[in-house]
């Protein structure tokens, strides 16, 4: 519950400050989002699956942010970045779908 | 990401405890967490797949607690715990970093902001195409503008000089008053001795010594004026006119003053027919009298 109230306070508090993003932030954001993204999701599966832990959440969550980044930023340096990032925003997105696929399993039993 | 290589063994952990579901997540909490949470999303989904219908059947078996269960579980009623609140920070984190790139993206002026380089440099390229061409218009529209301008000015002088040449030639055809230097002369004809041929004399004489613009007794005088005699009097293009007649004669005055005076001139011939004869140097004379532009009825211009 409190998880979900800190994800709906963070919107609304990104909407509501609006803050100028950061030029050296920029690229990375959008990957690093995606990338938390996958890390939420599949915690929301591991809680389902009941083998949630907060420490992993944590850790995964940061390390999946960290490593986002690290590639766009490394795929910038070697100029492949926008194929870089396209690579990496299919493969979280497949993460994605198949944990959305787990949790549905979970939610609807089918 | 380095987890892959786990991956077998931890689906064979996530097999175990679906299974047999209470023991081993209480005998061993956190290794078997740590890996099937997230990183392994492909062969854990494929796992998952042949084991739910077991799984359930098992459930149905002896009760333990459903992924939907769990999900109320963990959402009612809220429990401040340490992992909740950590959980939280993190999702306020990514909350506010999407909201913040959506809003960033959904910039009015950013709309260029997303797109790739190669749609840049054609969207580049159009809009420099798009120049040009709007370039070209607008040279060809001014030239065009250009033309038109100097051809309204064309129109305008030869309609300046349209009406000065109507001026001038009003003037020689007495369609239009005249003023400027000249001379009169008054020639008194008491005893009527004076002839109409004298005075067409006279008007010759005027103009051999560059008269512009003559008028007697109120008569313009024109290339077609003609004197007659009529009894005592004179007549001028069908107007008869009395003595004492006074030419009013527009020209330059230093000429036309001696050419009616030399020897055996109009002057001299006047006088000897016992008519007196006055002629003044004038400043400025205006000849008003005017004639009517009469349409030639044969004559038709030959020019154009």
């Amino acid at each position: 519950m409190i998880a979900v109230l800190g994800l709906i306070v963070g919107v609304v508090a990104g909407l509501l400050v609006r803050p100028e993003v950061p030029a050296v932030v920029e690229p990375y954001l959008p990957i690093a989002v995606v990338a938390a993204l996958d890390a939420v999701f599949g915690g929301l599966r591991a809680m389902l699956d009941g083998i949630f832990d907060d420490k992993v959440f944590v850790v995964s969550f940061l390390s999946n942010v960290v490593v986002a980044a690290l590639i766009v930023f490394l795929g910038d340096k070697l100029g492949v970045g926008a194929q870089l990032s396209t690579g990496v925003v299919v493969v979280l997105g497949i993460r994605i779908f198949s944990n959305a696929a787990a949790i549905r399993r979970h939610v609807f039993r089918a | 990401m380095s987890n892959q290589d786990e991956q077998p063994e931890n689906r064979l952990r996530k097999e175990l405890p679906e299974e047999v579901p209470s023991p081993p997540p209480a005998a061993e909490p956190e290794r078997p967490h740590a890996e099937p949470e997230r990183p392994p999303a492909e062969p854990q989904r494929v796992s998952a797949e042949p084991e739910r219908a077991p799984a359930e059947g098992a459930e149905g078996a002896e009760p333990p607690l459903t992924g939907r269960q769990r999900l109320v579980q963990g959402v009612w009623p809220p429990r401040v715990t340490r992992a909740q609140l950590i959980v939280a920070v993190l999702l306020f984190g990514l909350g506010f970093g999407l909201a913040v790139q959506v809003a960033s993206n959904s910039d009015s002026d950013s709309a260029l902001r997303g797109a790739r380089q190669e749609d840049l440099v054609r969207i580049l390229d159009e809009l420099d195409d798009r120049t040009q061409r709007l370039e070209d218009e607008k040279q060809g529209l001014e030239k065009q503008r250009q033309e038109l301008q100097s051809s309204s000015d064309q129109a305008a002088e030869a309609r300046r000089q349209t009406a000065e040449k109507e001026k001038q030639l009003g003037i020689l055809a007495g369609t239009v008053a005249a003023q400027g230097p000249g001379i009169t002369m008054t020639i008194d004809d008491t005893k009527g001795t004076v002839k109409a041929d004298m005075l067409l004399d006279a008007v010759q004489e005027l103009r051999a010594a560059g008269a512009e613009a003559i008028q007697v007794n109120g008569v313009r005088v024109v290339a077609s004026t003609y004197f007659t005699d009529s009894g005592k009097s004179v007549g001028v293009d069908g107007n008869k006119i009395d003595q004492p007649y006074r030419f009013k004669v527009i020209g330059k005055s230093q000429d036309l003053e001696p050419a009616l005076n030399i020897p055996g001139g109009v002057v001299q011939t006047l006088e000897k027919e016992q008519a007196t004869v006055t002629v003044e140097r004038v400043d400025k004379i205006v000849v008003d009298a005017l004639r009517q532009v009469k349409q030639p009825d044969y004559a038709r211009s030959s020019s154009r």
